[in-house]
């Protein structure tokens, strides 16, 4: 088993410097980070324009920059990410990308954790449940909810929730939903049900929306293969052995059933991520959708390097989660 | 606990106390779109304590969902009505909670299929001990120290290491075994076991049902054997069932059943099954047409369709399952006479000393497609038509027209010297090196002579199908000699080789997999010719003929393949394989995937077009009854070395290297007497990797003759130096450095 995570662990590695050139590269190419400073009424002179390429690094060739951004060695100490840095921004010398990015990374796990808590919670017991009373009706009235959740566009569910909770609301009379903002700073200092009662309002519905967006598809996962394993032959081998029903679904269908779900999950991990950046958008949520957003907006190269950087690096993360899970649950894969 | 069960039913007098099992008009019915589809009507049989009883049938004949239902574990929807009462109480529709106290206490079961029986994620030490405490209350300790003893008992070696072991890495006979030990767990009063040897390899075969008699005798528990091989059921059991859709059609004690059957289709069955004891000369008799869809039976005998002897009253009345008496005459079986004969047949006096042959046609048309004999008849004559078409066609072409040679000797059109192939095994980082090679071939040499069948046999992994790629030139040779007629045919390019592809062609072993089903059948027969440009002005003739020519409606070529059966699918593989005029024929394993029945019509097929047509034949196959019965030669592959080469006679009648000789002894024969008295050679353990192949002889960790009978000297030189393939005489060449002849059959 340590041999077998050594090797993933040392496998991650490459991939990640992969995606490093990769994020750098495109994002290099793509745009012009002072396109605004140079369309300015009246033309700024060249001495500024020259000053700020000369503050974003942009006088040096692309594979300097690469090395530059990556290790800073010969920067001005405002940048290179193994020490730390993610390097300068457009939005002025006094923006620092390296705090806002942590900053926002918290707010916007909170909201990806909790919706793929229960998005896989909820696919693992309505999947079961559906393989279970294959046809009957309420495996139907499953698989129509799945399907209705899977054709539903993220943005669209977003603003469908967002005027439900205002509805709610009204009708109920009292602010059960919050439904702007991320409310991180509202209950600080308050006692400890508050701040409680405070998380749920801003996070119920941008979770339920997020949560939704996986759930769908993963729970119709989790059927197949439930199915699967519920016609092979050693689940019938273990009644045959005479254990009873519940011992059978627990220990023989549900834990071989779940192998294929890790990687499902970690290959999701990316879309919750996407939408993550649209439900933050719509519920107006101060995290690392919003900062992506200002990112593009502001031709910010760096902040957008960062970014990617940092959700690949979730990615291939979640990935390598999973492949260890997957040497845990399987022995077949540890011995490989 | 006893002993000395089998056989011995008399001595346990017809007690009900003695019934374990009981099953009376057991009958399931699934749901379907179409309507209800009877899987098994009113099946009854009793089982009394220490008693074997096989079930044979072919597939789709209900054999195992009779079995299924017993055991309760069919899906929710399945509707199961009649009675099976396990010592007296009744297990039909028991709660949950109530069944399991039955399963695996009193009555447990073994699959077929002993790579997916277990689970793959727990421990093969953890899976028995949980049989043990799912019935016992005692101890994860004390469960565990079962579980060791009960893998000591049914063989494997070194069984306290194998309790830490995940299933795969055992192999499929091991893990058979441990399923046995499951099985046994309990000390059940039945074992139901479900063909629990079909997908494994003789030799192990032969291990997994020695494991069977010892858990039997163990626990004392009568046995339940379902399986289609009438070997197998030979040797196992002391009375049979034959079930023909979804019903028994006949039973009685196995000597009964199989020397004096009494139900056409019993008879047939036997008379199509090639057998190692037979005649090379003996015509297969395959069964006319095809089981009846069980939505749409037919309304009196589910037979009669089939059956050569059906009369006006077959078609209208359903015989019931009498007892056949002295004389020919019928009577209601009564509860004593569990034991007796009986047949669901009207005429079924009129089978005493019918033979097969005497019943059923020896015929090469497809049997499936045809249900008549007038039907036949004009198939055949169509059949003979083709040939001379076919025939005409060749002699046209004079590239392949036979050279006339001076010699008596047939010319050896492929010939093949130290043939080796060896893959690279991969490591699994980046880089890929190579960590090692399967030495898959290593020196295989052989001679194909004009007109004649070699077979190439051995089993599961010891290089036969890589060979026959390497004979084909279809994957690169590691080294050797290869040559088609005195041309070398190794390190050809493709385009050189294209036009010798004309002369040798192939037919495939799984018929479904080998089929495009988006192409009609016309068009896949016809896709050699277009391939070879040989322009055919009337190709649509052509193919129509090719059809005739193996046997099917040359009607049909529209046709798409998945509306054809097995058997049919593979008489178009043959007939795609015949469309260039072919000298030579590589057959891997055309008939393993087919059942008995019509797996005959197969290979009388195989024999009459190779008598008419003057093909050569590489047949491929790991089943040494259907060799002995189509093949000139043999050649025995053991670990990529042949190990025995001889002409067909000479291997049969005096094998002389111990593998082959195992082999042959591994075979279960259909015949109850001559299964049970005859001399076995045992071989141990499971083929060693060709990865890391034994030093010296290959065989000698499994070998017999190395474990019992040589002195240390003599071992030492099975270990240091590889046998060479030596003559013996008469071109019956081994390589056993102390080879002797055994007389087995």
């Amino acid at each position: 088993m340590l041999v077998y995570t050594m090797r993933r662990v040392l496998g991650a590695l490459p991939v990640l410097v992969l995606a490093s050139i990769l994020t750098f590269v495109m994002i290099d190419v793509s745009g012009d980070p002072l396109a605004d400073i140079r369309m300015q009424q009246p033309p700024p002179t060249e001495e500024v324009i020259q000053q700020a390429e000369e503050r974003l690094y942009l006088d040096r060739s692309m594979p300097e920059r690469y090395w530059l951004w990556m290790t800073g060695i010969g920067g001005n100490g405002d940048i290179g990410l193994l020490q730390g840095e993610f390097g300068p921004s457009t939005q002025g010398p006094q923006y620092e990308i390296g705090p806002a990015i942590v900053e926002r990374l918290w707010t916007t796990l909170r909201l990806v954790g909790a919706a793929m808590i229960f998005a896989l919670g909820l696919a693992i017991i309505t999947g079961v449940i559906s393989a279970l009373r294959q046809y009957s009706k309420l495996d139907y009235t499953l698989t129509f909810i799945g399907f209705l959740a899977l054709a539903m566009p993220t943005f669209w569910l977003a603003g469908i929730m967002q005027a439900g909770g205002v509805k709610f609301n009204q009708l109920v009379g009292d602010q059960v939903f919050a439904t702007i903002g991320d409310g991180r700073f509202r209950a600080e200092g308050q006692p400890l049900g508050d701040q409680l009662l405070n998380a749920f309002a801003h996070m119920a519905l941008p979770t339920i929306v997020l949560m939704l967006i996986s759930f769908a598809s993963w729970s119709r996962y989790q059927r197949t293969s439930m199915l699967e394993v519920m016609n092979s032959d050693y689940v019938r081998l273990a009644r045959a052995k005479g254990l009873r029903n519940h011992v059978v679904i627990r220990r023989h269908a549900l834990r071989t059933a779940m192998i294929p779900l890790t990687t499902v999950v970690a290959i999701g991990v990316s879309s919750v991520i996407d939408g993550a950046i649209l439900t933050e958008y719509v519920f107006q949520w101060r995290g690392l959708g919003d900062f992506f957003i200002t990112a593009v907006d502001n031709n910010d190269s760096y902040a957008l390097m960062g970014w990617l950087l940092l959700s690949g690096v979730i990615v291939i993360l979640a990935n390598l989660v999973a492949d260890l899970l997957y040497g845990v649950l399987d022995p077949r894969i540890r011995y490989e | 606990m006893t002993t000395e069960y089998m056989n011995e039913e008399h001595a346990a007098a017809a007690t009900d106390d003695d019934v374990v099992l009981e099953v009376t008009d057991l009958s399931v019915t699934f749901p379907s779109d179409d309507g209800p589809l009877p899987a098994v009507r009113e099946v009854s049989y009793r089982l009394r304590r220490g008693e074997a009883l096989g079930i044979v049938g072919e597939s789709g004949s209900g054999k195992s969902v009779t079995s299924m239902a017993i055991m309760g574990l069919l899906p929710r929807n399945a509707r199961v009505e009649g009675s099976a009462k396990v010592l007296g109480q009744e297990i039909l529709g028991l709660s949950d909670k109530e069944i399991s106290k039955v399963r695996g206490q009193k009555i447990a079961m073994i699959f077929q299929d002993p790579l997916t029986s277990l689970n793959p994620v727990y421990t093969i030490g953890y899976q028995i001990a949980e049989a043990v405490l799912a019935h016992k209350k005692v101890s994860k300790q004390v469960a565990m120290a079962r579980a060791l003893e009960l893998l000591e008992i049914v063989g494997i070696p070194s069984p306290d290491q194998r309790l830490k072991q995940y299933p795969h890495e055992l192999s499929g006979g091991m893990r058979q075994r441990v399923v046995i030990a499951i099985a046994m767990a309990n000390d059940p009063d039945v074992i139901i076991a479900d063909e629990p040897t079909t997908a494994l390899d003789v030799t192990v075969q032969a291990q997994v049902l020695d494991a069977l008699q010892r858990a039997r005798r163990e626990t004392g528990a009568a046995l339940v054997l379902i399986t289609h091989d009438l070997g197998v059921v030979a040797g196992q059991v002391d009375r049979v069932g034959v079930m023909y859709a979804g019903r028994i059609v006949e039973s009685g004690p196995v000597e009964e059943v199989f020397y004096r059957p009494r139900m056409p289709y019993a008879l047939g069955l036997l008379g199509s099954l090639p057998r190692l004891d037979g005649d090379r000369s003996d015509r297969l008799t395959p069964i006319l047409g095809t089981p009846p869809s069980l939505r749409d039976l037919p309304e009196g005998c589910g037979f009669a369709p089939r059956c050569p002897m059906a009369r006006d009253l077959c078609h209208q009345e359903e015989p019931q399952l009498l007892l056949t008496l002295e004389g020919g005459d019928r009577g209601p079986a009564e509860a004593g006479d569990a034991d007796g004969h009986t047949a669901a047949c009207h005429f079924s006096g009129e089978l005493t000393g019918v033979e097969a042959s005497d019943l059923f046609q020896a015929t090469s048309v497809d049997t499936e497609g045809v249900g008549s004999v007038a039907e036949v008849e004009a198939a055949e004559s169509l059949i003979a038509e083709a040939r001379e078409e076919y025939l005409e066609e060749a002699r046209a072409e004079p590239e392949t027209a036979p050279e006339t040679a001076g010699s008596t000797e047939p010319e050896v059109l492929l010939s093949a010297t130290d043939l080796v192939k060896h893959f690279p095994i991969r490591s699994q980082g980046l880089l890929r090196r190579k960590v090692g090679e399967v030495q898959a071939v290593s020196g295989v040499s052989l001679d194909l002579r004009e007109r004649e069948t070699l077979a190439l046999v051995g089993e599961s992994g010891c290089g036969k199908s890589t060979t026959a790629r390497l004979l084909l030139n279809l994957i690169r040779l590691t080294s050797g000699e290869l040559t088609y007629m005195g041309r070398p045919l190794h390190g050809l390019s493709d385009r050189r080789m294209r036009p010798l592809r004309k002369d040798l062609q192939l037919v495939f072993q799984d018929p479904f997999a080998s089929l495009d089903p988006r192409m009609a059948v016309a068009d896949i027969i016809g896709e050699p010719m277009r391939i070879h440009g040989s322009g055919h002005r009337d190709a649509r003739k052509r193919v129509k003929e090719l059809l005739e020519l193996v046997g099917l409606n040359p009607e049909h070529g529209s046709r798409y393949p998945h509306e054809f059966s097995g058997g049919q699918r593979q008489r178009i593989g043959v007939a795609r394989a015949l469309s260039l005029n072919p000298r030579v024929l590589v057959l891997d394993e055309p008939v393993s995937a087919l059942d008995v029945s019509i797996q005959a019509g197969v290979i009388n097929l195989l024999e009459d077009l190779q008598d008419e047509l003057g093909l050569s034949y590489l047949f491929v196959s790991h089943d040494l009854s259907v060799v002995k019965h189509i093949a000139d030669r043999v050649s025995v592959m053991y670990l990529g070395k042949i190990v025995e080469t001889a002409t067909t006679e000479q291997l049969f009648r005096a094998p002389a290297h111990p593998y082959t000789q195992a082999l042959i002894s591994a075979i279960p024969l259909p015949d109850p007497i001559k299964e049970r008295t005859r001399e076995r050679i045992i071989v141990t353990g499971d083929i060693p990797s060709p990865a890391n192949p034994p030093s010296g002889c290959r065989f000698r960790t499994r070998c017999p003759k190395f474990a019992g009978e040589l002195s240390e000297a003599e071992r030492t030189k099975c270990v240091e130096e590889p046998p060479e393939l030596l003559d013996r005489g008469a071109g019956h060449r081994d390589a056993c450095h102390y080879s002797q002849v055994v007389e087995l059959i």
